[in-house]
């Protein structure tokens, strides 16, 4: 069984100064970080063709945390979720900026589930992410995607 | 922890942004309304919790990603 806040397994070499500087100039400020990981402010996002539609969502600064994400709209037909007057203006949007859209994928106990409640949003324009948390509930925090093979 | 006794309609402030109102007091409840600038999140306390808690599990999970990919990758 999976237990929460297990540490990220190391399974990369240590970042070149080259790469790591390309990671810092394509960052994303999260300036309110993310619940349960507050001290994270600042992460990349990485895809990979064989990781399509999957994206690593991972922090470069402060504890080390990696996420997987996927557009929850690929997942949920109608998928669509209302963002505050607060939550645009944390993210220097406006209702017609273009946002991306990640639902967090978990594993608890085998299971594989993505966080259609509280998506992450990042607005590519201005480089600026953020975790929505609607009150209203109309998604479930564990839509449950696969059982383990 | 500070320890108020306020009546309906009563309200507290906190700093000079914020104020708590007791709206209506219920046999199980009470309704509470919550003014704060926008740049103050405002949760219930089980919502913020239960994000929190499902980040916490959902970081980096030990899954195969390829043929996880290549499952969502199918209409």
């Amino acid at each position: 069984m999976r237990t929460a806040a297990m540490p990220v397994p190391v399974d990369r070499q240590p970042p070149t100064d080259d790469v790591r500087e390309g990671l810092a100039r394509n960052a994303v400020s999260f300036p309110d970080g993310i619940p349960g990981f507050e001290t994270c402010r600042r992460f990349v996002l990485l895809s990979a063709d064989s990781l399509a539609p999957l994206q690593r969502i991972e922090s470069i600064e402060g504890p080390p945390a990696a996420f997987l994400g996927i557009d929850p709209r690929l997942l949920l037909d109608g998928y669509r979720c209302k963002l505050t007057e607060t939550d645009l203006r944390a993210l220097g949007a406006d209702g017609d900026s273009t946002l991306l859209w990640f639902a967090i994928i978990s594993e608890v106990d085998g299971v594989l589930s993505a966080n259609l409640r509280a998506p992450i949003v990042i607005n590519p324009q201005r480089m600026i992410g953020r975790q929505v948390l609607p009150d209203d509930g109309l998604y479930p925090i564990r839509h449950v995607l696969t059982t383990k093979a | 922890m500070l320890v108020f006794t306020r009546r309906r309609q009563e309200a507290i402030r906190i700093g000079d942004r914020i104020e708590v109102r007791v709206l209506r007091v219920g046999r199980d409840g009470v309704r509470i309304g919550i003014t704060a600038p926008p740049d103050v999140p405002v949760h219930r306390e089980e919502i913020y919790e239960e994000i929190r808690e499902a980040n916490r599990a959902a970081v980096a999970p030990q899954v195969d990603l390829s043929a996880l990919a290549e499952r969502l990758r199918q209409p």
